[in-house]
């Protein structure tokens, strides 16, 4: 698993994994999960290079898994994919332990660019 | 009466979204309010120092049209789950942009979507409401912004 994508809404599933692609990631193993509890066991069969997860999510936020992940994996690449853009929003992620925030609505040159930051 | 969020505000995100998420350009218009017939309504909820709501109103084919967007696909045939998630991630962008040019103190409730005919949707408490109607290729969609508390926050 390189890259593990949560979110509730299989359509953006779907969107993201596109989006990896179009980045020009095409080989890389892309996992998915609906939410953070479905996302830490996930995790508990193999570490990602970089995690990309929605906030808003049932069963557990994504600022909730956020959490989990860094009581075990300090460094793990952890970038946000969500509406929840507001500066506060931001500066609560970023001081939750989150590498990036990407805003919907975002283009294939967003995703590309957060990509490159952590991938390359 | 105008809502706590001008329209100004919300046809920035509602174009911002439609282009950048379905290479769709889309347009304020002057059409009135009226959906009519089998239809679809997806709705977030925002709970906080501005309690209200917003919703997405279309007919199926356009609903259908928006997924197959998302989807980089043909328009599915018929409403199926992808058109309803389809429907329900638009409004939850919209509702999130929308949250975030408010208080910080404001959540965003999961969306739900209706498919149906006929119907009204009626928010309890709301006094407020603005219409924005949207035009494209496939026709007219509504963008309405439900105020719970306008007295508190104007």
């Amino acid at each position: 698993m390189d890259i593990l994508v949560v979110d509730d809404s299989k359509i953006m599933r779907i969107i993201l994994q596109r989006a990896i692609r179009q980045a020009g990631y095409r080989g890389l193993n892309v996992c998915e999960a609906e939410n953070g509890v479905q996302a830490l066991e996930k995790l508990r069969e193999g570490k990602p290079k970089l995690i990309l997860s929605d906030w808003n999510m049932p069963e557990m936020s994504g600022l909730e898994f956020l959490k989990q992940v860094r009581e075990t994996e300090a460094k793990l690449p952890f970038g946000f994919v969500t509406t929840e853009c507001s500066s506060e929003m931001r500066a609560l992620a970023m001081s939750s332990g989150a590498t990036f925030l990407l805003s919907k609505p975002f283009s294939p040159e967003d995703i590309q660019e957060a990509l490159t930051r952590i991938l390359d | 009466m105008e809502t706590v969020v001008s329209q100004d505000t919300v046809v920035e995100i509602v174009e911002s979204i439609f282009s950048t998420m379905l290479e769709i350009d889309v347009s304020l218009s002057d059409s009135a309010h009226s959906p009519s017939g089998e239809r679809m309504t997806s709705t977030v909820y925002l709970e906080g120092d501005w309690n209200g709501a917003v919703s997405l109103e279309c007919n199926r084919s356009q609903a259908c049209q928006f997924a197959g967007r998302f989807l980089a696909t043909d328009p599915p045939p018929a409403v199926d789950d992808d058109v309803k998630d389809a429907l329900g991630e638009l409004v939850n962008m919209i509702g999130g942009n929308i949250k975030s040019v408010l208080t910080k103190e404001t959540r965003l409730s999961m969306p739900s979507v209706i498919d149906g005919h006929d119907y009204e949707l009626r928010i309890c408490g709301s006094h407020s409401r603005d219409v924005s109607a949207f035009q494209f290729f496939g026709g007219t969609f509504w963008v309405t912004i439900l105020d719970e508390c306008s007295s508190r926050t104007n």
